[in-house]
This record gives structure tokens, C-alpha cells and sequence, in this order.
């Protein structure tokens, strides 16, 4: 008994000092502590901005071939709730169409000749919207945009004529779609990318950073010293790791807190929760870190893995495409990435206010796979260095 | 330097016992068949050119590389059983301490990985800084020390624990001859208290220093014994070459197929001979005004010829 509280006391004054060592050697370095703390709200920032998935202000240009009041009344019309916006006007079809080509316009709405006539004969008339599908997403949003108007002043005017026909005001039976979003109201690209930005930070910095940390002590030589000392191999690991684990931590804080001053994210569920998945990702990512460490001899070639490995974890994660617009043969893919699990589970915590049993699945796989990664980021080191 | 015992007396109490070592890197054979034995209390010097396998031996004592074939035996037990590193120590020939860390930072991280208890650690950390003269740079960043001081500074690191088995890849590489002859006399001290040191070293002059030496060649030990009696056993005569044109004396030397070695030794040259080969040699000369005068051999002569007949053999 005594023998092995003093084997358990000599293990824990072992990872004690690699923790120190470990702390001390990167706070020595001022890039790396940049990268650590502040590269990180910068970069939320700056993804908050830019990455606007929100649809408004289409650049719309409007080609009048009739020249009454009733088009441009409906025009302005179609223009007045933002979501499309006019630039200059053109004079033809032709002229809009250029513009739609470099790009001066994304929507071109084309009031054709004798349009007020036939509204006026209660003849079927026509209104041209040429749109740029280059962004399917926006132009999916303005035709929705064009339709919509168009179709609520068809049956406006159907009504109009009705009365008139009749003498008389007539109610008209009609269907009216009145879709309500929940957890994100304003349909804010922030609120739903900043859990993303925080996995994509969490991501690069500490899978890149265990990488890099290891592949260093290969490079320098320091890893050979070390291992002629009695340090067993997993806690050289565990102390090395660890102390990035704990920025991880405070990193997906600080994103969360920023997230909820500047963008107005919510935090509806439990704290605990948000870190225990946090934790659990973090796993995947120092157990990547130190996998790619195992094949790199330098820290170049590690760096070089990481990036190979935290691109198409990014890309096929859902944090800036939504998985369910990816081709279907990739879609089985994402199911390998925990990023996805993270995201899953942290917009389900943080916006829907998700409970243990909501995320349990996404917890779940994280560990399996956290898990899994270290025990195999193990094997392969103790093979590479023995 | 102290008298060893005998060798064959002692085999059971050989520190490190190294039979039939085979090591491999791809197509190259960087150890081919080594036996080896060190003993407490002496410092066993293992020179050779670069690319001899003198890392590679060390490496593999130290459990850092497993042998392709052949066994190796740390105080009796495999070198990487946990039991051996708390007795070993490492000084590679790379720069192995933390640069971003200071000295005492470096010595107080190694002390714990050996969970030394602190007060015995702090005098031994206090009487090594003493000895090596850290003490005062104590707080400079590793990186930012000399090369004499950072290998006295690895040093201390190896023998903070205080190692029953040393061993030390080309420790005075890029070392001033001062810092030299300290890293020297500290190794002695040490040795005094019944430690085994296993030192690797291209240059001759530190061979003299040891107490046995190998000399290696192509990973395999073509001579071994006490420096002096080695040279005196040397069987090659060794000359001066006096007198002639220089370039023209040189030209015939390195012609004569009986010349083991050649290497400059002041304004002259002196010459290795395979036994009896002096007066065929002294026959090329003469037309040349050049005369042979004998002298004695130095540890490098021993290497050049040994290496001469092991390279041919």
C-alpha cells in the first residue's frame, strides 16, 4: 500500500514538473502566448463580421421599359423591405444583364412594355427577374424575396377586381405562410457561427500547438534527455498536454464571453455541460496534436500535418456550410469528424438550451473518439521514439 | 591515473556488458558485431572517426535504440528497464536541455523527474554549480550560454541523480580547451566514487585521458586496452622523416605501399611502417636526400596504423 502511494506520489511530482516545464517554456516564447490569447479574440472578431450569412440588401437593378406609375409603384414596393436594394437603374435588357455579369447587380427586375396597360385590360402580365445563382443562397433569398411580393399583389389585385365586379368588399379565402424562426429570431449569422469559430479555435491552436511542442523536443533533442530519465511515457504526454488543455478552456471562455457582449449569443443551457463537451473535444484535438507529432520528425513537418488534417476537419465539420448542403456520398464523412459533435453539441447547449440527455450522443462520441485518438497517439509514440 | 583491476576478474560486476551488437539504419551498419565491457571505477574511451558507430553504441546502452542483434546488460538488467534509467546517465552529443529555460530551471526539472528528495537534490545541485562554476549563471537561459558552459551544464543534469553508469557522446565537442581539461578533472572526481564513465571521442589526446580505450572502426572494435600499453605494444615503427623536398618526400610516401600512415608533425612528416618496412622506405628516400629518424609513437600513431590494417583486413 505504502509502496504504491509513494509510486503514485513519485508520478504526481513527475507531471507536476513536465506541467511546470511545459508552462514555463511557453510563456518564454511571446509569439506562442500571442497566439494563444489574444490571436484568438481577434480572430472571433474578425470572423464574426465577415463570415454574414444574413441575406439583405441584394443589389438590384430595375429596368423600367414602360415608364408608369403602376410599375414604378410596384417596384418601389418590392424594394421597401431591404432585402433587395437598387442601384442604378438601366435603360434595357441587355444593359442589366451586364451589369449582372460584373457583378455590379445580383437581381435584375425587368418591367416589360404595356405592363400597366394589361394590368389595367385585367390582362395576364409578366415581370422579368434575371438573378445570379452564383451564391445560391442569396439568390434563393431574393427570388424568394420577388415571389412572395408578386404573389401577395396578384392576390391583391385579383381582390381588387372581385369588389369591383361585385360591388362590394369580398373576403377572398387565401392561404398566408407566416414561417416563425426559433432559437436564432433574427435568422444572425453570429449567433450561429461563434460556437462554430470557438471549435475552429479550439481546433488549430491547441492541435497545433501539442504538434508543434513535440515535434520541437524531437527536433531539439531534449525529447532523448528526457527519456533516459524514470519518466514513464504517459505522463511525459499528460503533462504536456495538459497545461494546452487548460488554455483550450479559458480560450472557449473568453470566445463565449465576447460572443455574448459583442454579437449577443445566448448561453440558454448549462455551463457544466458547455465544458464538458468543450473537455471532450479537447481530447481530439491534443490526441490529433500528439499523433501528428508521432509521424513528424520537425516541426515544419508538423505543422504541415496539422494544417492537412485541420482544414477538411473544418470544412467538413458544418461550422461554415451546413452539413446537409454537402453532396450526399460526403455527408456519411462528417460522422468521423468531432468537430461536428462539438458544434451539434454546443449550438444545442448554448442556443436551444439542450440538457444532458439532448447531447449525451454528441458527448458520447467525442470521448470514443478522444479516447481513441490517445491511446493510438501512444502506441505510435512509444514505437517512434523506443 | 589509478591502476584498474583486471578485466577478466571482475566480469560479473561489469556495469554495462555489451556481446554481439548489431545495429542497422536502412542499408548502412552503423554497429556490426561489438563486445564491450565496463567497469566500475573507470572511464572506458570509445574513439573512433565519425561514422564509426560510436553514437549508435552509446544510444543503444543508453535504451534509446534497440539492437538488431546481440544483447546489452546496464548493471545487469535490459537498459530500458525502469530500474536501469534511475542509475544511467546521458549526455548526448546534440544539444539536449531546454534553451528557453534557465540553468536552475533545467537543473530543478531533471532533480524532479528523478524525484529526488529537495534538500539532498539542492546540496548536490549547489556542490555541481560549485564545480562546474554555473553558480553565477544561474539564472541565464541555457541557449544563451557558452558551448564549454552549456556542456558543463549538461553534465550536471546527467549527474544530478548521481549515476552508478555515465555515459557521454563526444562530450568536449565545440569545447575550449580550457572548459576541456575542467569537464576532464570533474569526470575524475567522479570516477574516484566508483562510477563507470563510457566516453565516445574522435580526438586522440582526450583518448590518453582514459583508463582502457576501443578503438572503432566500421562499428567494430579493432583494438582495446590501456593507452600506454597499447602504444607500447604498437608493433609498426614510427619515424621522422628529416630532410629533402618537402612535397617531393611527401609524393614518395604516399606511394609506398609500406606506409601505414602519414601525418604532418611540426615542419615534418612522420610515418607509420608496417614492421620491416623501414628499409625499403629509406631505399625510396635517399634519392631524395631524406633520411628516416626514429621517434616515439603517440596514441595517434596506434589509431592510424590500427586503422590502416583493420580498414585492409
Amino acid at each position: 500500500m505504502t509502496d504504491r502511494r509513494a509510486a503514485l506520489w513519485t508520478l504526481l511530482v513527475q507531471l507536476r514538473a513536465v506541467f511546470i516545464k511545459e508552462v514555463r517554456e511557453t510563456s518564454q516564447d511571446r509569439r506562442v502566448v500571442f497566439l494563444l490569447t489574444v490571436a484568438p479574440f481577434i480572430q472571433l472578431l474578425v470572423f464574426g463580421f465577415a463570415i454574414n450569412l444574413d441575406v439583405d440588401h441584394v443589389p438590384t437593378v430595375v429596368v423600367d421599359l414602360d415608364g408608369s406609375p403602376e410599375g414604378r409603384e410596384m417596384v418601389q414596393a418590392m424594394l421597401a423591405d431591404g432585402t433587395l436594394a437598387a442601384t442604378s437603374p438601366a435603360s434595357s435588357v441587355q444593359e442589366a444583364e451586364a451589369m449582372l455579369e460584373h457583378g455590379d447587380a445580383a437581381v435584375a427586375i425587368v418591367v416589360p412594355p404595356g405592363f400597366a396597360r394589361d394590368l389595367a385590360r385585367g390582362e395576364p402580365t409578366e415581370m422579368q427577374v434575371l438573378l445570379d445563382g452564383t451564391d445560391p443562397s442569396r439568390s434563393g433569398v431574393a427570388s424568394g424575396a420577388v415571389s412572395r411580393y408578386l404573389g401577395e399583389r396578384g392576390l391583391d389585385l385579383a381582390r381588387q377586381r372581385l369588389a369591383a365586379a361585385t360591388g362590394g368588399e369580398r373576403r377572398l379565402p387565401s392561404v398566408e405562410v407566416r414561417p416563425r424562426l426559433l432559437f436564432n429570431p433574427r435568422l444572425s449569422s453570429a449567433i450561429y457561427m461563434v460556437p462554430g469559430i470557438a471549435g475552429m479555435l479550439l481546433l488549430i491552436i491547441t492541435t497545433l500547438i501539442t504538434a508543434m511542442g513535440l515535434a520541437r523536443e524531437q527536433e531539439v533533442g531534449t525529447l532523448e534527455q528526457v527519456r533516459v530519465t524514470p519518466l514513464p511515457t504517459p505522463v511525459l504526454m499528460v503533462g504536456k498536454v495538459s497545461p494546452f488543455i487548460l488554455v483550450g478552456l479559458i480560450d472557449v471562455t473568453l470566445a463565449i464571453a465576447a460572443g455574448a457582449t459583442v454579437f449577443d449569443v445566448p448561453i440558454r443551457g448549462s455551463m457544466a455541460l458547455f465544458y464538458a463537451l468543450t473537455a471532450a473535444f479537447l481530447l481530439n484535438t491534443v490526441g490529433m496534436g500528439l499523433f501528428i507529432s508521432t509521424i513528424s520528425q520537425t516541426q515544419q513537418q508538423a505543422f504541415i500535418g496539422a494544417f492537412m488534417l485541420i482544414l477538411p476537419g473544418l470544412l467538413l465539420s458544418g461550422t461554415l456550410t451546413p452539413i446537409h448542403a454537402m453532396p450526399g456520398w460526403l455527408q456519411p464523412i462528417t460522422l468521423l469528424n468531432p468537430l461536428r459533435y462539438f458544434l451539434e453539441g454546443v449550438r444545442a447547449v448554448l442556443l436551444e438550451g439542450a440538457r444532458l440527455d439532448d447531447v449525451a450522443f454528441q458527448l458520447g462520441m467525442l470521448s470514443l473518439y478522444g479516447v481513441a485518438i490517445l491511446v493510438a497517439a501512444s502506441i505510435r509514440f512509444r514505437k517512434t521514439v523506443a | 591515473m589509478t591502476a584498474i583491476p583486471s578485466p577478466t576478474s571482475s566480469e560479473p560486476d561489469a556495469a554495462v556488458q555489451v556481446r554481439g551488437l548489431v545495429r542497422s539504419f536502412g542499408a548502412v551498419r552503423a554497429v556490426a558485431g561489438l563486445d564491450l565491457a565496463l567497469y566500475p571505477g573507470e572511464i572506458y574511451g570509445l574513439v573512433g572517426p565519425d561514422g564509426a558507430g560510436k553514437t549508435t553504441t552509446i544510444r543503444t546502452i543508453a535504451g534509446l535504440l534497440d539492437p538488431d542483434a546481440g544483447t546489452v546488460r546496464v548493471l545487469g538488467l535490459a537498459p530500458d528497464d525502469p530500474r536501469v534509467r534511475e542509475s544511467v546517465g546521458l549526455m548526448p552529443q546534440r544539444y539536449s536541455l531546454y534553451g528557453d529555460l534557465s540553468v536552475g530551471e533545467n537543473l530543478r526539472f531533471f532533480r524532479r523527474l528523478f524525484c529526488l528528495p529537495r534538500d539532498v537534490a539542492e546540496q548536490r545541485i549547489a556542490r555541481l554549480l560549485a564545480l562546474t562554476r554555473l553558480a553565477p549563471f544561474i539564472d541565464r537561459r541555457a541557449d544563451d550560454l557558452s558551448g564549454g558552459m552549456y556542456k558543463k551544464l549538461a553534465l550536471a543534469c546527467a549527474l544530478l541523480h548521481q549515476p552508478r553508469v555515465l555515459l557521454l557522446d563526444e562530450p568536449t565537442n565545440g569545447v575550449d580547451p580550457v572548459s576541456r581539461r575542467e569537464l576532464w578533472t570533474l569526470l575524475g572526481e567522479f570516477v574516484g566514487q566508483g562510477m563507470a564513465v563510457l566516453v565516445s571521442t574522435p580526438t586522440m589526446d582526450e583518448a590518453e585521458r582514459c583508463h582502457r580505450v576501443g578503438l572503432l572502426h566500421a562499428g567494430r572494435l579493432i583494438a582495446e586496452g590501456e593507452p600506454s600499453r597499447l602504444v607500447r605494444e604498437l608493433d609498426s615503427p614510427v619515424f621522422l622523416v628529416r630532410g629533402g623536398d618537402r612535397d617531393r618526400v611527401q609524393a614518395v610516401v604516399e606511394q609506398a605501399p609500406e606506409v601505414l600512415a602519414a601525418s604532418p608533425a611540426g615542419a615534418r612528416l612522420k610515418v607509420v611502417l608496417q614492421p620491416g618496412g623501414t628499409d625499403r622506405l629509406a631505399e625510396r628516400l635517399a634519392p631524395h636526400g631524406a633520411t628516416l629518424v626514429p621517434t616515439r609513437p603517440d596514441f595517434e600513431d596506434l589509431f592510424l596504423a590500427r586503422l590502416a590494417a583493420g580498414g585492409t583486413a
